[in-house]
């Protein structure tokens, strides 16, 4: 493998400010990862996709709205239809939510308050590829910063046992059955309000968000040594 | 072409908690004692369109609306020609 693998980007919208946190996390487990602008193009080499925190386009009209109508987010997924991972936090959660990637809603905080501070989560489902370095049912400690994160259930939401992926420990926005981070189907699409790129050094909290990049590499990693390793078995 | 003028107003449906109608409520009861029993807080679009004529227009203001405006899963929406 070339030393620019596992490759990643995050996306940067007119408004993101948590897009050099994201980048620091993916460096320091290893990804080779730049930022991609709005106006250009998602890399063909590109195993993980980071949509940010921040306030796109200044979250005018919904959280989220305008930035998932811009022309990159076909790119986007077109990306997870091939299977590629996407990490949307807070509101990169939000702008999953509008592309219509991710199901559901989210709304203002039921106490009317925007809500900065650590909280305690639990890991729902430790068998996605975000997921596997956690226990399931594993109590874990991530910041939480947003005014619009009352996740809430629609008809689009069908099973939630099966796409939840972390709830929190106690209520802290009026979240519907305390969903905190959802996936896709497919289980290559996570979205969550809290950030775990703030959660990587524990000088500053908490490491705990390290272990969520960390497992996207390592299932990058070793996917694809399975593809090489079937590969082997049939050139045998 | 002409012009034709509308107002679109966006509301959370029924069954979506408000917190900030609710919080403009609590201050309306209790710091002015207006017996106000029920508030949703919504949006309204002022947006004026060409067109040929006004059917047309008012699915061009249709079309926005369920394009962009409005986010059908938590709102409902109306419109009037003004």
């Amino acid at each position: 493998m070339t030393a620019s693998f596992p490759k990643a980007q995050v996306v940067v919208y007119p408004g993101s400010n948590c897009d050099r946190d994201a980048l620091w996390a993916l460096r320091y487990v290893g990804f080779d990862a730049e930022f991609v602008d709005i106006r250009s193009h998602i890399g063909s080499d590109v195993n993980l996709l980071v949509l940010p925190g921040g306030f796109s386009y200044g979250d005018y009209l919904r959280v989220g709205a305008v930035a998932a109508r811009e022309p990159i987010s076909s790119e986007i997924r077109d990306f997870m239809s091939r299977g590629g991972l996407i990490i949307g936090i807070c509101n990169g959660f939000q702008i999953l939510i509008e592309m219509g990637i991710l199901p559901g809603a989210l709304l203002q905080n039921s106490t009317g308050k925007f809500i900065c501070k650590i909280v305690e989560l639990e890991v729902v489902d430790n068998e996605t590829p975000f997921t596997r370095y956690f226990e399931r049912g594993e109590k874990i400690h991530l910041p939480i910063a947003h005014g619009f994160g009352r996740y809430v259930k629609t008809n689009g939401l069908v099973n939630s046992q099966d796409n939840v992926i972390f709830r929190y420990a106690q209520d802290v926005n009026g979240a519907d059955e305390l969903i905190a981070g959802i996936s896709n189907e497919n289980k290559n699409v996570l979205g969550l309000m809290p950030h775990p790129e703030r959660a990587i050094e524990k000088l500053i909290g908490s490491d705990d968000g390290l272990r969520v990049f960390l497992s996207a590499f390592n299932y990058i990693k070793t996917s694809s040594e399975n593809m090489l390793q079937k590969t082997k078995v049939g050139v045998a | 072409m002409q012009k034709y003028r509308f107002v679109v107003d966006v509301q959370y449906k029924s069954n979506v908690r408000d917190p900030r109608g609710e919080m403009i409520k609590r201050v309306l009861n209790d710091e002015y004692d207006i017996p106000v029993t029920s508030l949703r807080l919504g949006k309204s679009i002022h947006l004026e369109i060409e067109a040929e004529n006004e059917g047309d227009a008012m699915k061009l203001v249709s079309k926005a609306c369920e394009k962009l405006l409005v986010n059908t899963v938590t709102e409902t929406y109306e419109v009037r020609r003004i």
